[in-house]
C-alpha cells in the first residue's frame, strides 16, 4: 500500500490553486476566501499524527510563501488546528460528511478570527476593517459548506486510485 | 492512566516540539524556506496567468474588423496628442538639463520602465499584494516603486526567479512619505482601510494645521520624494477629509486611493537606473 499522505498533500495543493484563483477574480469587488480550516481537515481526521503534522506544516509553508506576515505563523495556526481535530477525532463520527462539514467550518471560523485579531493591529483604523472581515469570512464559510463534500470525496477517490486509503476507511 | 493521558497530549506536545525546532530555526533558513516554497508555487500562478492572456487574445478574436477599425482610428488621435505632449516633455526636460547646467545641481535619479503583466491579485482584509511575471530575469530589484496610469501602485517587497511581489498602497504594511500637490511640508502615508465594494482608503498623520481638505474640495496626494524609494509628484489619491489629532500638533486624515487598483493587469516597475 502506498503512502497516503502525498496523496492528501496533493488534493491540498489543488484546492488551494483554485481557491488563489477564485481570489484573483474576487480582489475586483474587494472579497478574499479564506480555506484553511477545510485544507487541514481531511488530514488529521485520517492520517497519523506525524504524517498528518507535516503534510499541515507542508501546507502551511505554502501558504505562507504567498503571505508577508511573521514567518511560522501558519505553521503555528494550521498545526493548532490539526492538533485539537486530531485530540477530538476518535470521539466524531469522522466518516460521515456532515461531520467532516461542521468540523472544517469551526476550524475555518477560528483560523480566520485568530488570524484577524493578529494581523488587524497592523492596520491604521482597526476598527474600521472588521465589517470587510466579516464579510471575508461569511464568504469563507458558504465557499466551505458548499465545496466541502466534493472535496472529501475527492480526497477519498484520489486515495483509492493511488492506492493509498488508510487501513481504517477501507 | 498516565499513559492515556500521554496519548491524549501527543498532538500538542508533537506540535510544542515542531513549533520548538521552527523557534530556533536559523532565519536563513526560514527565508530559504519561504522562497523555495514560492518557487514551487510560480509555475502554477504564471501558466495560469498565460492562460487567461490566451483567453483575452480568443476573446479579442471575436471582434469584428469594423470594431478593430474603430478602435484603430481612436488609437491614432490619442498617439497624435502623446506625440504632442512628448514633444513638449522633450523641450521642457532641455531647459531642465539648461538650468541644472547652470545652478550645477545634481540630475535627479533616472529610471528604467519595466512593464510588468499581473499574475496574481490577492486582497484580502490583512494584506494586499500583487504577483507581476517579471523578477530577476529582468533584474528587478527589492524596493523598487511601481507605478500605473492612475499613479502609485506600490513597491517591490519580494523578488524571485522570474516573479516579484508588490506590496499595493492600500496594503497596512506600506508606509510613505506624501506630501500635498502645491505644498514642500511632508505627511505620513499608511494603506489598509479596504472596505468590500468600495474604493481602497489609506490614512495621513502629521498632517500641517493649516491645510484643509473635504469631500466637495477635495486635495491631491503625491509622493514627497522623501525616503529615496518613490521619485517625487507621483500621483496616491484624494484627500477629503482632515481633522485635528488627538495631539492638537497635527491633523489626520483620510485619502481615497484609485479604484482601479484591485483589477490592475499591467503595471511598470521604475528600476532605478544607479541602484546606490
Amino acid at each position: 500500500m502506498r503512502r497516503p499522505a502525498p496523496v492528501i498533500f496533493a488534493t491540498m495543493l489543488l484546492l488551494w490553486a483554485l481557491v488563489a484563483l477564485l481570489n484573483h477574480y474576487l480582489a475586483v469587488w474587494h472579497v478574499h476566501v479564506f480555506a484553511g480550516g477545510l485544507l487541514v481537515t481531511y488530514g488529521a481526521l485520517h492520517l497519523p499524527l506525524r504524517s498528518g503534522l507535516l503534510v499541515t506544516a507542508a501546507l502551511s509553508l505554502v501558504l505562507e510563501a504567498g503571505t508577508g506576515i511573521t514567518p511560522g505563523t501558519h505553521l503555528f495556526l494550521l498545526g493548532a488546528a490539526h492538533a485539537v481535530i486530531f485530540h477530538v477525532r476518535d470521539r466524531v463520527p469522522r466518516d460521515q460528511t456532515g461531520t467532516r462539514v461542521i468540523i472544517a467550518l469551526l476550524a475555518n471560523l477560528g483560523l480566520f478570527l485568530v488570524l484577524s485579531f493578529l494581523l488587524i493591529g497592523r492596520g491604521p483604523a482597526p476598527g474600521t476593517m472588521w465589517p470587510r472581515l466579516i464579510l471575508d469570512l461569511v464568504c469563507s464559510q458558504v465557499l466551505i459548506a458548499l465545496v466541502a463534500p466534493w472535496f472529501f470525496a475527492l480526497q477519498e477517490r484520489a486515495l483509492v486510485l493511488a492506492g493509498a486509503t488508510p487501513r481504517r476507511l477501507l | 492512566m498516565p499513559s492515556q493521558r500521554f496519548d491524549q497530549a501527543r498532538p500538542f506536545l508533537t506540535l510544542g516540539l515542531v513549533v520548538a525546532v521552527w523557534l530556533f530555526l536559523p532565519v536563513a533558513v526560514k527565508g530559504l524556506l519561504r522562497a523555495s516554497f514560492f518557487e514551487l508555487q510560480a509555475p502554477v500562478m504564471v501558466s495560469t496567468s498565460y492562460l487567461r492572456d490566451l483567453q483575452e487574445y480568443w476573446g479579442l478574436r471575436v471582434h469584428s474588423k469594423s470594431e478593430l477599425i474603430a478602435a484603430g482610428r481612436d488609437l491614432a488621435r490619442v498617439n497624435a496628442s502623446f506625440e504632442l505632449a512628448s514633444q513638449q516633455n522633450t523641450e521642457l526636460l532641455g531647459e531642465i538639463r539648461r538650468l541644472e547646467d547652470l545652478l550645477r545641481l545634481p540630475p535627479p535619479a533616472g529610471y528604467r520602465f519595466e512593464h510588468a503583466r499581473v499574475v496574481r491579485r490577492d486582497f484580502s482584509g490583512w494584506w494586499q499584494r500583487l504577483v507581476i511575471r517579471k523578477g530577476r530575469n529582468h533584474a528587478i530589484p527589492v524596493g523598487a516603486p511601481v507605478v500605473f496610469t492612475g499613479g502609485v501602485v506600490g513597491r517591490v517587497t519580494e523578488v524571485h526567479a522570474y516573479t516579484a511581489v508588490v506590496e499595493l498602497i492600500s496594503s497596512p504594511a506600506i508606509r510613505l512619505a506624501a506630501a500635498f500637490e502645491g505644498d514642500q511640508r511632508p505627511v505620513s502615508f499608511q494603506g489598509g482601510i479596504n472596505p468590500t465594494l468600495a474604493t481602497p482608503r489609506g490614512a495621513i498623520e502629521f498632517v500641517p494645521l493649516d491645510i484643509f481638505a473635504s469631500p466637495g474640495a477635495p486635495r491631491r496626494l503625491v509622493t514627497s520624494g522623501l525616503g529615496g524609494v518613490f521619485p517625487a509628484g507621483l500621483y496616491i489619491g484624494q484627500v477629503t477629509k482632515v481633522e485635528p489629532s488627538t495631539d492638537g500638533l497635527f491633523k489626520t486624515g483620510e485619502v481615497v486611493l484609485d479604484a482601479r487598483l484591485s483589477e490592475l493587469t499591467e503595471v511598470t516597475v521604475l528600476v532605478p537606473l544607479d541602484p546606490s
